[in-house]
């Protein structure tokens, strides 16, 4: 069913639906997702023509098979077995009860219908309302001209019928559970037309006791609104014929019905799984049971349904208090899980964000879902920096810390991934080190691979100092170096200088030193600038850049960005020694080096910044030198070295430190604020 | 039958001839089809008119075949393919027949090409019909074939014959009258058809030659020729084959010895049967072995023979460099040292190299002989050539004991000579007649010859010798040298001005050259190391002018580093005898330091030159030591681990050495306790003398210990401990190696290469509540608890709730739509049907009504 449903509504949004494509593409762009098959049934034909869009509007999916080769088994392994396990057991219908009333308010109802409709969508539908009317006048007056022919049609008709009701079976034996379901429902007695008096009153009857039996009623309507729109010719369709109703029952119900389930059940707001486990088996939990289990299974339907970022990121936001509840049912928690990733890679960032908080929710409160979400996040952190372009890489970075995030939930746990991820990468490194080949080469000189050991960096600079994390300092390490070594030349300078921010992260986090100047002297001595004048400035962002394009080899914008970089790592560099001791020989040959470069240079741009870079450096060189020439300790007094200008250094007032916090201030949306 | 038993006569008419040896003619006869082949190689004036002439014929049948004979090559093709299929069921069946007929072992060329003939008019009897011209160009060709072969006979100006022979066929074959251009084409395309099996054929005639040949050489020495025939077919698949089949059969049969000319009177002296058969054999095999080499080295000119030429030459000069034409082979492979192609390059490389190691295999004197080639080879380019060409020269050897063992030999000799001669003198000092002084005389004499002999067989040189050739490999390996050094420094004056786009690119030969140098410095003769200190001097750039930096230098950091290494390696092997300044490379190692980029420049080179110059060195000046010191621990400040740890070793080491140093480790008052000449230390001073070092503190240290890398920070810890020691205590020391060997060990090659290290499980330290954020920052954190506005949210679902029920009302309403309207259609059928049954009912009621009418 769902594939079928699937294609059918693509066509139909390719013919009919382009202003409501249109609009789509306005406020959604957001990853391709897998589907499981029941999150594909539920999913509707919505997602269906979402589908479409997406093929044709994400860059990310042209390139997505050519790309994915490229992942090389950096992934983790994922098993998806343990899904569906028990989808099947209901789906989320309660039994109701009939004492409740149902109110007709067909005032409102007019006036509400249509107010909004989407026009394009409208006028067809008129022009279709139209077209019928005059259809079936035509054949009225056929009918009556020859009476016999009604006969005839009758027969054809059920004719018909018969053979399309076969055709289906065939196709769908392997869907009919959700056939069955669609039967179920359609024999259900809860057709009856929802009106907003309806709910207002019973709105108001649950508020006023959760354990009244409209709660039922309310859950069924709540279901039967996320479900809206799956299944177009059933009964559902008819039971809501506002969009305030609609939107009544939504908003009463997400809003509302944590309150009332932990009052129902008595719990306050820090239970945990194990708690909940408890509940499970006691009296209380079982009048409750099925509302809960309804209630959750809706709200998934309703966030694979929804397409606006931000109700999505509403409804995730007034789900996330009750994850605890998610805990008793694992099959229906997989399925959450499953749809928050699809959310939390989407592009959009406060979308991205309360879906990334359930996540970690989720993770923290229900311990056997931390594993899958272990995996599945670093999987799809990969998939997601698959390509890199100007517009992604600060939710690329998003998403790195967000996956730090949720590594750090248990470190211990991470720390073995963490593990298992370097020494692949090492790996992949000695294979290209020892053969040198392109193929292998090509693993190293791509997005997958640097974002991960930015990842792990970022895992090491989070971590260093609550944990004795030196193994994987050391091989991290080692990777980065060994990566830096590499690619030597100028067109990796971009990547070189990402691994050398990695160092300076490193270095900062761990206290050690590292000698970064020796990898920055290569955008130092950039000299060969092409003659000829530009006639358009090419814009060079670093940041999604590995390798330079070679026609811009050689251009005045590439070495302007190469310098500016440059310069600002070295400020990092030094700024975090700029109290030490032996300040003013770390300085002496990048200062050389620099004094050479601001003669030579030919870009009038530059000079400013080399020159202040200069000063500010020669200035602090001679601070510390006028501070050490008093000192009487030895450089073997470590103790003494440690403590020299300690309280200048908590209290940040040299120069220098100022000047490094303004430099990065303005490379601020180029680079990322270290720390 | 009766045919072969008169060939086998002729051969042996032939042996019975004294064999007509052509020794003097060897070299000559190479150069002359040399001459030849340059002569059809540059005076292109000769052959083109040929060539285009040819081309413009060879276009115009290709177009007949387009235009009009396409019936007509079409039904060729069909031909061809139904013989195929025929022929592969028939084939093995022949190939039975033919190997009844003619036993393998024994294939003289008569009948070889009797068979070759016999094929031919099978063939041309069953294509009969296609036009007889063919058989005409055929003949034709086999004419030239047989020419070939009378001419080989004759030995002497076979090549040039055949080749004007080759010529006069094109030209026959252009010549031909415009109305036979038709059957021509019906011709070539017949030639092509038949071209598949002549290709089997043939291969399976040479690998039966090449059977015989390598079962029993004495007596199928003659299928040579007819190897040597196949080699020169028209399919290039063919004589891939052909040649490479002959390398095999040569690598084989070429014995151990030279083959040496026979004298008129050696001629003339009558001889035994047998030895008239191995003179006839030796004749046999250095003629092919000529022919052979004439057509490698004509094929090495055209590309697409290219690599397989040269790999044959390579290996013949493997496995035969004492034989004859060895000086050929040379010139071609040393030509080929510097080609192009990197397989052709390598392949070369590795023969000469082998030449040089396996001295034994030819008595030194094709050493001599290929390094004299490669220094011409040099000059003849300027020297812009590939490295490898020089590098070849590392693997040469010189046997430095020659002369002493000589001396020693000479020491000894005398007395042994004396003994000796105390016995033969006692029978000596009797007195003798002349009868037993000629008699003693003639005896000597027959031992000195037979001396002469033993050594001509047995490849040993005497000592003599041995060195003379060694010299003489000496001077020219070193002439080289000085070649490419006089080069560079010409091209680095001049270039500064030309053009200044490739450093250290127009120098290809430098790196090796200095790398020679450094190796066979020990052998450089005294008198040319002034000049050549100074000329290394100059090299690596160092200028009177202290004031301005040589940036525009043309070498690049890594070769001038290089030569300090040279310079300081020839002084030391010269037992330091030299009396030179050897200040002005120390003032260069000082300032190339701050030059060297660990990506572009060879770490290695610079832990080399640390270790030559300062590791090594014996006592230095007390202020060039501290100024070392203190520049190298700034050094290891900004570079790598690798290059640090050479640094610092080095750094150890002149600590120790120079105890006095050790007042830089620490912070007396006022820095350095030393005064000197400068009172503060200036580091980017370019003159060790005047950088002040000796006043300042090597606060590096202590920075490097919380170096990343735990050697590096181990060893400044180390470093550091001296401090606390007298001036006579050496700390523990912790790496024992020179700056060369730990650059190594720490370098990333060697760190990638060994075994992954197993991460060893975490040990927490504490732990964290769970709960608390680490990466994110609050402020991103913030955005997420802000609700969206409610009518925001309102609007917003209730337009999705109404696209949804757009979308159902739009499906319902088409799904309407369309039933009405093909109910409406369904009119036209049911009107159809309708009619039908009407015509049937009134059909029926006619056919009631006939009936009851």
């Amino acid at each position: 069913m769902a594939k079928k449903l699937g294609k059918k509504a693509r066509k139909f949004a390719r013919k009919n639906l382009q202003s409501a494509a249109k609009r789509n593409r306005k406020i959604r762009n957001q990853f391709k997702h897998r589907r499981g098959p029941r999150g594909g049934g539920s999913a509707g034909r919505e997602d269906g023509d979402e589908h479409v869009l997406q093929r044709v509007l994400d860059p990310t999916m042209v390139t997505d098979d050519a790309a994915a080769t490229l992942i090389h088994g950096l992934e983790f392994p994922e098993d998806d077995a343990e899904l569906d396990a028990d989808l099947s057991d209901s789906d989320g219908y309660l039994s109701e009860d009939p004492g409740c009333p149902y109110y007709s308010d067909s005032e409102d109802e007019k006036a509400a219908k249509d107010c909004i409709m989407e026009e394009g969508l409208d006028r067809q539908n008129d022009d279709m309302n139209r077209d019928i009317k005059k259809q079936k006048k035509k054949l009225k007056k056929l009918l009556d001209k020859d009476p016999e022919f009604a006969n005839f049609l009758e027969k054809w008709q059920s004719e018909l019928e018969s053979s399309r009701s076969k055709g289906d079976s065939d196709e769908e034996g392997m869907d009919s559970m959700d056939d069955d379901d669609d039967s179920n429902d359609g024999n259900l007695p809860n057709a009856k037309v929802l009106t907003r008096k309806t709910i207002s009153e019973w709105c108001q009857l649950v508020s006023k006791e959760p354990k009244a039996p409209a709660l039922r009623n309310l859950l069924n309507a709540f279901r039967d609104a996320c479900r809206y729109g799956v299944h177009s010719d059933g009964p559902l369709m008819q039971r809501f014929q506002s969009a305030r109703v609609f939107y009544q029952i939504i908003m009463f119900v997400l809003s509302e019905s944590d309150n009332i389930f932990r009052a129902l059940l008595e719990i306050q707001d820090d239970v945990n799984k194990g708690k909940i486990m408890n509940l499970r088996n006691s009296k209380k939990w079982l009048t409750v049971d099925s509302l809960i289990k309804s209630y959750l299974s809706s709200s998934l339907d309703l966030l694979s349904q929804l397409t606006d970022n931000k109700i999505l990121a509403f409804v995730l936001t007034r789900l996330r208090v009750s994850v605890v509840l998610f805990s008793a049912y694992p099959s229906t928690s997989s399925r959450l899980v499953k749809i928050l990733f699809r959310l939390w890679a989407s592009g959009d960032r406060s979308l991205s964000l309360s879906a990334f908080l359930m996540i970690r929710e989720v993770a923290s409160l229900l311990p056997d879902c931390l594993d899958h979400c272990l995996t599945k996040s670093y999987n799809t952190y990969l998939a997601s920096t698959n390509l890199v372009n100007d517009r992604n890489t600060k939710h690329i970075y998003f998403l790195m810390d967000c996956l730090v995030e949720l590594y750090s939930l248990d470190v211990q746990k991470s720390y073995e991934r963490a593990i298992i991820s370097v020494e692949q990468l090492n790996a992949i490194l000695r294979q290209a080190s020892k053969t040198k080949e392109k193929e292998d080469l090509r693993k190293i000189d791509n997005w997958q691979y640097i974002s991960c050991v930015n990842l792990w960096v970022r895992f090491l600079c989070c971590h260093y100092k609550d944990y004795n994390l030196h193994p994987l300092f050391s091989q991290v390490l080692q990777v980065i170096r060994g990566v830096a070594h590499l690619f030597p030349g100028t067109r990796y300078l971009p990547l070189r200088l990402k691994l050398v921010q990695m160092l300076n992260e490193l270095s900062t986090c761990s206290q050690m030193f590292y000698p970064i100047p020796s990898l920055l002297f290569d955008c130092l001595e950039l000299r060969e600038v092409s003659q000829k004048e530009q006639t358009q400035r090419t814009k060079i962002n670093f940041s999604s850049l590995l390798k330079v394009p070679k026609n811009l080899l050689k251009s005045r914008d590439f070495q302007e960005e190469c310098i500016l970089s440059a310069i600002q790592i070295l400020s990092a560099h030094f700024a975090q020694w700029s109290y030490h001791v032996s300040f003013p020989e770390v300085a002496t040959i990048p200062l050389v080096l620099l004094k050479r470069l601001h003669e030579q240079t030919t870009v009038e741009s530059l000079r400013r910044p080399i020159k202040r870079l200069i000063d500010q450096v020669t200035e602090n060189k001679d601070f510390i030198e006028r501070k050490r020439e008093v000192v009487s300790f030895s450089p073997n007094d470590k103790a003494s070295v440690d403590s020299f200008l300690q309280e200048e250094k908590v209290s940040r007032t040299a120069s220098f430190t100022r000047f490094y916090a303004s430099v990065a201030e303005n490379r601020q949306p180029k680079w990322r604020k270290t720390l | 039958m009766g045919k072969r038993s008169g060939s086998s006569r002729k051969d042996k008419n032939k042996v019975i001839l004294p064999p007509e040896l052509p020794p003097e003619i060897h070299d000559d006869e190479v150069d002359v089809s040399e001459e030849d082949i340059e002569f059809y190689a540059t005076d292109s004036s000769n052959v083109t008119p040929f060539r285009h002439f040819d081309k413009k014929s060879i276009d115009r049948y290709v177009g007949r075949v387009a235009g009009r004979d396409e019936g007509e090559v079409e039904r060729l093709y069909e031909e061809r393919q139904k013989r195929k299929a025929t022929e592969s069921s028939g084939r093995p069946r022949e190939d039975d027949d033919y190997l009844e007929v003619d036993p393998v072992d024994a294939l003289p060329t008569k009948t070889l090409q009797g068979e070759l003939v016999y094929n031919r008019a099978k063939k041309a009897r069953s294509e009969d019909n296609s036009g007889s011209v063919k058989t005409k160009a055929q003949e034709n060709g086999a004419n030239a074939k047989t020419n070939t072969k009378k001419d080989e006979s004759k030995g002497k100006s076979k090549n040039k014959k055949g080749d004007d022979n080759k010529v006069k066929n094109i030209q026959s074959q252009t010549e031909v009258p415009k109305g036979q251009l038709h059957s021509n084409v019906l011709e070539e395309v017949k030639e092509e058809l038949s071209a598949e099996e002549l290709f089997e054929k043939k291969k399976a005639q040479l690998a039966e030659l090449g059977m015989s040949m390598l079962e029993d050489p004495e007596s199928n020495i003659r299928s040579l020729n007819d190897m040597l025939s196949i080699s020169n077919d028209r399919d290039q698949k063919v004589v891939k084959l052909g040649v490479m089949s002959l390398l095999a059969v040569f690598k084989d049969v070429i014995p151990s010895y030279r083959i040496r000319q026979l004298t008129e009177k050696e001629l003339a002296v009558e001889v035994s049967k047998e030895v008239k058969k191995t003179r006839y054999y030796e004749y046999t095999l250095i003629r092919c072995y000529k022919a052979y080499l004439q057509k490698l080295i004509s094929l090495e000119k055209q590309p697409y023979f290219y690599t397989v030429a040269v790999r044959c030459m390579c290996a013949l000069l493997d496995t035969a460099p004492h034989f004859n034409f060895r000086e050929s082979l040379l010139a071609s492979v040393v030509k080929n040292l510097s080609s192009s192609d990197d397989v052709v390059r390598k392949m070369c490389c590795e023969a000469i190299r082998s030449l040089f190691i396996n001295e034994g295999k030819h008595r030194g004197e094709a050493t001599i002989e290929a390094v004299r080639l490669i220094a011409d080879h040099v000059k003849l380019n300027d020297c812009q050539l590939h490295p490898d060409s020089i590098e070849v020269f590392l693997s040469l050897r010189f046997d430095e004991d020659i002369g002493k063992d000589e001396i020693q030999e000479e020491k000894v000799k005398p007395k042994r000579n004396k003994r000796w001669q105390k016995n033969q003198e006692v029978p000596k000092q009797l007195p003798v007649n002349d009868k037993k002084k000629t008699r003693q005389e003639l005896i000597s004499k027959a031992r000195k010859e037979v001396d002469a002999d033993l050594r001509a067989v047995s490849f040993t040189l005497d000592p003599k010798e041995r060195k003379g050739i060694q010299k003489e490999t000496l001077s020219a390996l070193f002439e080289t040298y000085f070649r490419i050094l006089k080069h560079s420094m010409a091209a680095s004056n001049s270039r500064t001005k030309v053009n200044n786009v490739s450093p250290g690119g127009s120098h290809p030969l430098l790196t090796p050259c200095l790398e020679g140098l450094g190796k066979f410095s020990h052998l450089i003769d005294l008198d040319f190391m002034g000049e050549l200190i100074s000329c290394l001097k100059k090299l690596s750039g160092y200028s009177d002018r202290q004031d301005e930096i040589p940036n525009d230098n043309a070498l690049s950091v890594s070769e001038r580093l290089q030569c300090c290494i040279v310079v300081f390696k020839v002084w030391r092997s010269n037992l330091e005898a030299l009396n030179v300044d050897l200040q002005d490379f120390f003032v260069q190692l000082y300032n190339l330091i701050l030059e060297y980029r660990p990506d572009r420049d060879h770490g290695e080179v610079l832990a080399d030159a640390l270790k030559t110059l300062l590791w090594e060195g014996r006592q230095h000046d007390m202020l060039r030591a501290a100024a070392f010191i203190k520049r190298l621990a700034t050094f290891a400040l900004s570079f790598g681990s690798a290059e640090a740890i050479a640094a610092l070793v080095t750094l150890k080491h002149l600590l120790q050495k120079n105890s006095k140093c050790r007042n830089m480790l620490e912070n007396d008052s006022g820095g350095g306790s030393l005064s000197c000449l400068v009172a503060k230390y200036n580091p980017e001073a370019t003159d060790p003398y005047l950088s002040g070092a000796l006043a300042s503190v090597l606060w590096e240290l202590s920075l490097l210990e919380k170096h990343y890398d735990i050697s590096v920070s181990s060893m400044a810890s180390n470093i550091l401990s001296m401090a606390n020691l007298n001036p006579t205590q050496n700390p523990v020391p912790i790496l024992n190696v020179n700056p060369l060997e730990a650059y190594r060990d720490l370098s990333l090659e060697r760190e990638l290469s060994k075994p992954a290290s197993k991460a060893l499980p975490l040990n927490l330290k504490r732990k964290r509540r769970a709960k608390e954020f680490v990466a994110l920052s609050p402020d991103v954190l913030q955005k997420a608890d802000c609700s969206v506005d409610k009518d925001e949210l309102e609007e917003k679902l209730q337009s999705h709730f109404s696209v949804l029920r757009g979308i159902s009302e739009n499906e319902r309403l088409r799904a309407e739509l369309n039933h009405t309207l093909s109910s409406i259609n369904m009119y036209k059928e049911y009107k159809k049907q309708k009619r039908k049954n009407m015509k049937v009912k009134t059909g029926r009621k006619k056919n009631s009504k006939a009936l009851a009418v």
